[in-house]
């Protein structure tokens, strides 16, 4: 990996790994928020305010998902990482316009990853169904610590895609600074705009919308006073 | 370690086995296992079957999960019949699916997620983020604790418990909190990020938030905010390149 020290691609690696299991599987801590995932990766590889900066803009994308009942949605934990990786050494000015963007290929790459990992899950459960209409608990633990290490591998495997991928692209492509600067404002609007799809959706017509316009109000007097 | 800690425990790898046929089945199972061990040797025939049923089909939001598992084991242990047990655990799916998702994922979630946002822009960075994972883990391992343990003394009165707890309660009062810090954060977070760009910047940032909101509404649901943002960057980039 150019760059990034070997330390710190298997630090981000692990922590990739984590945090991908930490979506879905266990322990649903939170640190697959993208908020949580990207600052600890810029930790990792000695860029906090790359990662965080990352890490915020992944977490207004986050903000439009709600992951209710079977629904599909990306996975921005392990893509986080990769984005970072992608991100940190450089001014986050320049570069969280293209941090964003393989941070968002992944994302998409990881939703996809998971319905693969649950039509496995499924196909295990297929081969077990004798075990399981006989009441065997060794077959319901197997299956278990089976998923598990396939969601692990997932999320070993989409941050290991998205370290690769920051690699051959810090190596191959070069923009101008215009361009740099005006890609970081394309995701800087596509996230805010995720974000207010989100919460305004999730606000209805009732008496949320009052309490999300009063927000907006008193975040408008915050940014204004900061 | 007791068998309800060690159920407590394999709550939150509920969802380790998820898929499209039993959903969170197979990790119900896995989390019965603990709690049913007792039956074992006072009705070896009974476990067999209480292990069957406690792996078929559910779905719920994990964080209450322990409401279903606590009230089908003490169900299997009064020797309640199968077909009551199952009718139970089926009419569990869709309140405790329901209600926790608006407590957590539509309420405590964006709530905490709103107010460290809020914090790491005002610069507290490391403690932003820790709050907001010790007061969400906090939250929900107590939610874990009084789901099982509530499920467990009410056995088939569950639904009863669950409607004079504090749950509807809260998750009336969350939804707005969550609204209101959401509301909060965007507009100090958008400052956060345009004001090293000046005041030009800020407009084409507008623009792209205005377009994607607006296109995100008109061809919903092909057009997520994912596609849009990586449609607008590619459409930035043949721009930037046929010299625009």
């Amino acid at each position: 990996m150019s760059e990034l020290p070997v330390q710190a691609v298997l630090l981000l690696l692990l922590w990739g790994t984590v945090v991908g299991l930490d979506l879905v599987s266990v322990p649903q801590a939170m640190i697959s928020r993208p908020l949580v995932a990207g600052t600890v990766a810029g930790w990792l590889v000695g860029d906090v305010e790359a990662g965080l900066r990352i890490g915020v803009v992944f977490e207004l994308f986050a903000l439009d998902v709600l992951p209710v009942g079977a629904v599909r949605y990306p996975d921005y934990g392990p893509a986080t990482v990769g984005a970072v990786a992608l991100g940190a050494g450089f001014p986050w000015e320049l570069s969280l316009g293209l941090s964003s963007a393989l941070g968002l290929v992944m994302a998409l790459l990881g939703g996809w990853s998971l319905q693969i990992v649950r039509r496995w899950n499924a196909r295990a459960i297929q081969r077990r169904a004798a075990a399981l209409a006989a009441g065997e608990s060794s077959a319901i633990r197997r299956l278990q610590y089976g998923a598990l290490l396939r969601d692990a591998v997932r999320g070993l495997i989409l941050t290991l895609g998205g370290i690769v991928a920051a690699s051959v692209i810090k190596d191959n492509v070069r923009l101008d600074r215009q361009t740099a600067v005006a890609l970081t404002l394309v995701a800087i609007g596509s996230a805010l705009a995720a974000a207010v799809n989100g919460a305004v959706r999730s606000s209805g017509r009732k008496a949320r919308l009052k309490w999300l316009l009063a927000g907006a109000g008193a975040g408008i007097l915050l940014a204004v006073l900061a | 370690m007791t068998g309800r800690l060690r159920a407590l425990l394999r709550l939150f790898a509920v969802q380790g086995t998820w898929n499209y046929e039993r959903m969170l089945g197979v990790g119900m199972g896995y989390a019965a296992e603990p709690l049913l061990e007792d039956l074992k040797a006072v009705d070896p025939v009974r476990h067999g079957e209480a292990v069957v049923r406690s792996a078929e089909f559910f779905n719920c939001n994990p964080n209450l999960a322990g409401l279903a598992l606590g009230a089908t084991t003490r169900a299997e242990y009064e020797a309640l019949p199968g077909a009551q047990i199952v009718r139970l655990r089926t009419a569990l799916c869709s309140p405790l699916g329901a209600m926790g998702d608006e407590l957590f994922w539509a309420g405590l979630v964006p709530a905490l997620v709103g107010a460290a946002l809020v914090g790491v822009v005002l610069g507290a960075g490391w403690w932003a983020i820790a709050g907001f994972l010790l007061i969400y883990n906090g939250i929900r391992l107590w939610t874990s604790y009084w789901s099982l343990r509530t499920g467990m003394e009410s056995g088939m009165r569950v639904g009863a418990a669950i409607g004079t707890s504090w749950l509807p309660r809260a998750i009336e009062r969350v939804g707005p909190a969550a609204a209101f810090a959401i509301g909060a954060a965007v507009p100090v977070v958008a400052a956060w990020y345009l004001k090293p760009f000046g005041f030009s910047a800020g407009v084409g940032a507008a623009g792209v938030l205005m377009a994607g909101i607006a296109l995100t509404r008109w061809f919903a649901p092909f057009l997520t905010t994912v596609r849009f943002a990586l449609a607008a960057m590619i459409f930035l980039l043949i721009l930037r390149r046929v010299g625009v």
